[in-house]
């Protein structure tokens, strides 16, 4: 049942180095995932891998960007276990969890979308932002809310 | 003069104490530090990955290494200066924190490594698209390079976790038993 899990039985509470060997697969993931998101929205900007087309890149890199999120989801399911009602009950955990699934949604749709089109630099500069945008406030929400007092 | 003293002196700095009493600038630069991970670690990451021969095969290798350059030497910088802002404002904290120690001469493997492999990987990287097949001095760079990142990632992270090993511990204490 649910109601009788006991976070202090739960292995990262208990192994010493678990939890945060889960916070550098998390950390890397995030990297693999972000990093190559990155590449497509700044060839939308026009710079970084500006020579190659938006298309292009996201061909090239989508597969090991669906890897990150696959493993920094996981991490992040994880983390979360430790604890769960403390991030549930945080304003900052949840605004990141709503932040965190626009970005998903927007990345595998309207990005895509334009990315796969022919956008006119307008609508190809304010997708590459969006995102970029998107997936740094999950980012900095994650960091607040381990700073913020008492978790919140 | 020993190391405890200097440490102490650096942290007492005006710009220091101002970043380690501030409750909004710290996270704000420990978020930009994470951030650049996430950007342009993610850059260094693909680079290896396209170095090992593993992923963007079909971008050449020079196009990723030349158009990247700029963007890595951009985020690198951004990465370093929060980083000294981050680790000067404890570093009374952190100067004996054997992660710390760890990370920095990690940091200086990273140099010596870029050093060593910029003649022949690095600097021409459009050569590398010129042979039939990924030379193994591409496969080494890429490789090496990913482990020392890693590294730097894993020994940034156990640092926080040094100077109370039992740290999650005792907050899960605290969390059951609510004083």
């Amino acid at each position: 049942m649910l109601l009788e899990y006991d976070v202090s039985t739960n292995p990262l509470n208990t192994v010493e180095w678990l939890f945060a060997a889960m916070e550098c697969v998390h950390i890397s993931a995030f990297a693999l995932s972000i990093g190559t998101i990155a590449l497509v929205d700044m060839s939308l900007l026009g710079v970084g891998l500006a020579d190659q087309s938006p298309a292009k890149i996201l061909r090239a890199t989508e597969l090991w960007t669906m890897a990150g999120l696959t493993l920094v989801i996981t991490a992040g399911l994880a983390i979360f276990s430790s604890d769960p009602l403390r991030y549930y009950y945080s304003p900052t955990f949840r605004f990141k969890m709503w932040c965190l699934l626009a970005a998903i949604i927007f990345n595998y749709t309207i990005h895509r979308k334009v990315v796969q089109s022919n956008p006119s630099p307008v609508v190809a500069k304010v997708t590459g932002a969006v995102s970029l945008v998107l997936w740094i406030t999950v980012i900095f929400c994650g960091l607040f809310f381990a700073f913020t007092a008492g978790g919140y | 003069m020993s190391v405890a003293s200097i440490s102490h002196a650096i942290q007492s700095t005006d710009l220091f104490t101002a970043v380690r009493q501030s409750t909004l600038f710290y996270p704000i630069v420990l978020s930009t530090h994470l951030t650049c991970i996430a950007i342009f670690g993610g850059m260094i990451l693909i680079t290896d990955l396209r170095l090992l021969g593993l992923a963007l095969k079909s971008i050449p290798v020079g196009t990723v290494i030349e158009s990247t350059r700029i963007w890595k030497r951009l985020g690198f910088v951004l990465m370093i200066t929060c980083g000294i802002l981050l680790a000067g404002a404890h570093l009374d904290k952190y100067y004996a924190n054997p992660y710390f120690q760890m990370k920095l001469s990690l940091l200086v493997l990273i140099g010596i490594h870029g050093l060593y492999f910029r003649g022949s990987v690095y600097k021409y990287p459009v050569d590398l698209d010129l042979e039939p097949a990924l030379p193994l001095k591409a496969k080494l760079a890429g490789g090496i390079s990913l482990i020392l990142w890693l590294s730097v990632v894993i020994c940034g992270r156990w640092i926080a976790y040094y100077d109370d090993p039992n740290a999650i511990a005792n907050l899960m204490r605290k969390l059951l038993h609510p004083v």
